[in-house]
């Protein structure tokens, strides 16, 4: 994702603290081409608290915004 | 370049982070590496090109190593060496005959405020305190002397018997903690 992620490496130790934290899980699939793969599954819990960071950001967004626009006028 | 030579590429890489990742649990660590082994070759198949371009575009994309480890556990926090209840627990323990020498040592091992070597050493020097404890129940049982001696050395060794483990481990935590 752009200007979110500036090593791809980083992406593993945060999937494993959402797997502790129960809020993924993980399993292996064949692939069509090549050894199985792992995949990563949002857990019940996960999607909750996804929902919940979906609202809190969205206020924060606003605010932000808000502030941003207002400076500028 | 061949085969070999690109596989070297990764191989670094990967030494390079399994060298940052050494303050890291064991578990944790060897957890870490694989998941990156494994993107590392995933990603390679996805590459069109093949050869070094490939294997140097996808270690550039996943970043140094250091950077990654990092995100898996901040330094700072990383082991926390200070004395706790279960440190103190475990030493006072240590010096407790017999059963606190399992419990002690157990504790020992649990604890986290020891590296490894720190342990191993108190573990061994636990045990160690074990040989003359059983060298003498067996001479005292072949010489059969009821004299008051042998059962007094005997009581001695079985109170000191954990201390020079307790003594090391508590130095170390001093120094460390």
């Amino acid at each position: 994702v752009d200007g979110l992620v500036t090593s791809e490496g980083t992406i593993y130790p945060l999937l494993t603290r959402l797997r502790k934290e129960q809020l993924v899980t993980t399993f292996w699939r064949e692939s069509e081409a090549g050894p199985p793969r792992r995949y990563y599954e949002l857990t019940d819990a996960g999607r909750e608290a996804l929902d919940d960071f979906a609202k809190e950001w969205a206020r924060f967004r606003d605010s932000v915004d808000a502030i941003l626009t207002k400076e500028e006028a | 370049m061949t085969t070999m030579q690109t596989d070297r590429l990764v191989d670094d890489y990967l030494s390079r982070l399994e060298e940052a990742a050494a303050h890291l649990q064991r578990s944790r660590r060897a957890e870490l590496i694989a998941e990156i082994r494994e993107h590392i070759e995933a990603a390679l198949r996805e590459e069109d090109a093949a050869g070094e371009v490939a294997v140097r575009n996808v270690l550039e994309r996943l970043g140094p190593p250091e950077e990654i480890v990092e995100a898996a556990e901040p330094p700072a926090e990383a082991e926390p060496r200070s004395t706790g209840r279960l440190e103190v627990a475990a030493i006072v323990t240590l010096v407790v005959p017999f059963i606190g020498w399992l419990f002690g040592i157990a504790m020992v091992l649990s604890s986290r405020a020891w590296s490894n070597r720190e342990k191993t050493i108190g573990t061994a020097l636990a045990l160690l305190s074990v040989v003359p404890f059983v060298t003498l129940a067996i001479v005292d049982s072949y010489t059969e002397s009821t004299s008051g001696t042998f059962d007094v050395v005997f009581f001695v060794l079985w109170v000191i018997g954990g201390l020079p483990s307790a003594l090391y481990l508590g130095l170390r935590l001093r120094r460390t903690g």
